[in-house]
């Protein structure tokens, strides 16, 4: 890895000490945000960190009381977490209204995280294809805006929500530009490293991001391309933060190039477009990001967009990460795979639970590469 | 055969083998290739002369997979007469792969499955099912043994070999012989409700309870086995011709309910289908020996 990565590596590991250390040096309020619909602008231009809730990947016993368990591994994760006490630091807790297991699961988060100070639910329509979705979403973001004053006790002012959205950008900027080093023959740039610089932007301050990320550009392009890439995979699902896993897969012959997933490219792929009012600008920008299988209806756009990111990728096939349970997108499912291996991008499915079989997935993998490779063994 | 204080008897050992073709003169082979496959519950080994089946050795795994690979090829070195030198090129396979101290190459188990059920079933295999010691996998391959598909059983080992070991052991009856007397009984039974090995043991002694024979206990756990993987093959298809490799593979009461189920017949092998991986892995140790010289020959 060379060490350029070393910082974001640093922040996903050590992830809650660094928001205690943000939280200790600025005084401001630390927020949970479930789910990246979160229209983070309103927050950071009230001057908070906000910290999206990843899972631990360890066995826990906290979560049965309170959600099924036949929820999603990353809502009961999640949960965890917050029942565990690891983001203590947060006074706030905020979802958008994405799918019901996470909405469960941040219920809970409310009512049973002693820590928790206050919370807000955002009820962002799913039908973002409604003609009437941008309307409802402008009215919803403005009611958060003006629960937020209730919270800080003063006015949030446009001047400083278009800073938040100045900044934001910039982040989903300098994220595409590093996915831009993905599309070269024998990439600078891993799918582990990418992985790490995307969901660090999920909970570092931005500006902070925004200078590491520099930092790192100026860097990455003078890399060699000396790292055989093997097979250009694609990785497809919801939230995915299984570092080793990753690693894996890039340990036996394959470089992930890009991704359709909420820690991902989903998060950051489309830049806010600019209005004279901020609150326009934030509410049409979620409604137009590339959607979660939960917002994608009637028409499936997400599956040309899923196409078109394989082929600007030059993603030799893909790999679907699917957390146990997830309705959504095991709905997504059969015919997205179908979409793909008709347009040349055969699939590998993969079932992620809290803890995954790294051996047995490995198996797979490799089996998979196996099939995708020239003929040397016949 | 029931157990004496002080003698447990361990009523699921399956027979280990070791065989060779006394046919062939290993000595007059251009290339000795050998596969081995360290599996969760047994290993073999397999060596091929000149592309053709020469002897295998089939054992149960210890705790540590590179021994199992050494006295996996130990049986069939000491056999033949063969040293570990003369074998020109080895892939090792099954999940202890890479931990092969002498292997030239690791490939999955599915290619290998694959490329031995090519061999031992013709090229007219299209679908593999593999039933080994703790997973299943269903397999779509080309004439060339070439893997175009698969799938495995997620996590739980329950419809595999090691569970079968439990009920032999629970229902004290040598393992060899419970596809057989799955058969004798008055009336097919119902499949036991569940296959995971744990809740199977208590539902089989609920079942003994009950008054079932032990061999209609047996016949409920096979038709759940059955029931179990034909789940996982209907999930890709079934293609003709059908092949079944993996220790399972050599127990009627489980084979027959599944080509019950699928109303096809698997094709019939000689060659014990335990090898089956092994067998691949020695093949493609070939095609590579081949191919190294054919590169050579073009420098």
């Amino acid at each position: 890895m060379s060490g350029l990565f070393d910082q974001f590596k640093e922040w996903y590991e050590k992830r809650h000490d660094y928001a205690r250390a943000w939280k200790g040096r600025t005084g401001g309020q630390v927020v949970a945000t479930m789910c990246t619909y979160t229209p983070e602008e309103v927050l950071i231009a009230a001057g908070m960190l906000p910290v999206r809730v990843l899972g631990a990947h360890e066995p826990q016993n906290v979560t049965e009381p309170h959600i099924f368990g036949m929820f999603c591994p990353f809502c009961r994760d999640s949960l965890a977490q917050g029942l565990l006490g690891r983001f203590d630091y947060c006074e706030g807790v905020t979802l958008t209204q994405s799918c019901i297991q996470y909405r469960q699961a941040f219920n809970s988060w409310r009512m049973h995280v002693p820590t928790v100070k206050w919370d807000y639910y955002l009820p962002m329509p799913n039908e973002v294809q409604s003609r009437f979705a941008r309307v409802m979403h402008y009215a919803e973001v403005k009611k958060f805006r003006e629960f937020m004053e209730g919270v800080i006790g003063r006015k949030i002012p446009d001047a400083d929500l278009k800073r938040s959205i100045e900044v934001l950008n910039e982040n989903r900027r300098l994220l595409r530009e590093l996915f831009e080093f993905r599309k070269e023959t024998n990439p600078r740039v891993t799918g582990v490293e990418a992985l790490y610089a995307s969901l660090t932007a999920q909970f570092v301050d931005k500006e902070e991001h925004n200078r590491e990320l520099q930092r790192v550009l100026a860097e990455v392009a003078k890399r060699p391309n000396d790292r055989e890439e093997g097979i250009r995979f694609m990785t497809i699902g919801s939230e995915n933060d299984d570092i080793a896993f990753m690693a894996m897969v890039e340990s036996v012959g394959s470089t992930i190039v890009i991704d359709d997933q909420c820690s991902g490219t989903r998060y950051f792929w489309n830049e806010a477009r600019v209005q004279d009012d901020p609150i326009a600008t934030i509410a049409d920008r979620y409604c137009e990001r590339p959607a979660c299988p939960t917002k994608d209806y009637p028409a499936h756009t997400r599956f040309d967009h899923v196409l078109k990111l394989a082929k600007d990728y030059n993603a030799r096939a893909a790999i679907f990460l699917q957390q146990k349970f997830c309705d959504p997108h095991e709905g997504d499912y059969p015919d997205l795979k179908r979409h793909l291996e008709d347009n040349g991008i055969p699939t590998l499915f993969l079932e992620f639970d809290i803890t995954n079989p790294l051996g047995p997935f490995r198996i797979r993998v490799e089996a998979f590469l196996e099939t995708l490779r020239e003929e040397e063994l016949f | 055969m029931a157990d004496t204080a002080g003698e447990k008897k361990e009523y699921w050992r399956w027979q280990e083998s070791c065989w060779i073709d006394e046919s062939k003169d290993w000595r007059a082979a251009k290339i000795v290739t050998a596969g081995i496959d360290v599996g969760s519950v047994s290993s073999q080994a397999v060596v091929c002369v000149d592309g053709e089946l020469y002897g295998f050795n089939s054992m149960r795994t210890g705790n540590n997979s590179p021994d199992s690979a050494r006295n996996a090829i130990q049986g069939v070195l000491d056999k033949s007469g063969m040293k570990l030198e003369d074998i020109k090129y080895v892939v090792g396979t099954g999940y202890g792969r890479v931990n092969v101290p002498f292997a030239h190459k690791a490939i999955t188990e599915i290619a290998c499955h694959a490329r031995g059920a090519n061999y031992m079933g013709g090229n007219a295999v299209r679908t593999i099912l593999d039933m080994g010691g703790q997973d299943c996998k269903a397999i779509h391959c080309d004439e060339k043994g070439k893997v175009t598909n698969f799938l495995m059983n997620d996590k739980c080992a329950a419809g595999t070999g090691r569970g079968m070991e439990v009920i032999s052991d629970l229902m004290q009856i040598p393992i060899a012989e419970l596809g057989q007397r799955s058969f004798d009984v008055d009336e097919e039974p119902n499949a036991v409700s569940s296959v995971c090995v744990v809740f199977a043991k208590s539902e089989a002694l609920g079942l003994l309870k009950a008054g079932y024979t032990k061999n209609k206990v047996i016949a409920a756990y096979c038709q759940a086995m059955a029931e179990r993987v034909v789940s996982l093959l209907e999930r890709i298809g079934v293609e003709k011709e059908f092949f079944i490799t993996g220790g399972i593979a050599k127990n009627p009461g489980v084979v027959k309910r599944i080509e019950k189920i699928l109303g096809i017949q698997a094709v019939q092998t000689k060659i014990d289908s335990q090898i089956a991986g092994a067998l691949g892995a020695a093949l493609f140790g070939y095609t590579l020996m081949q191919k190294q010289g054919a590169s050579a020959k073009a420098a």
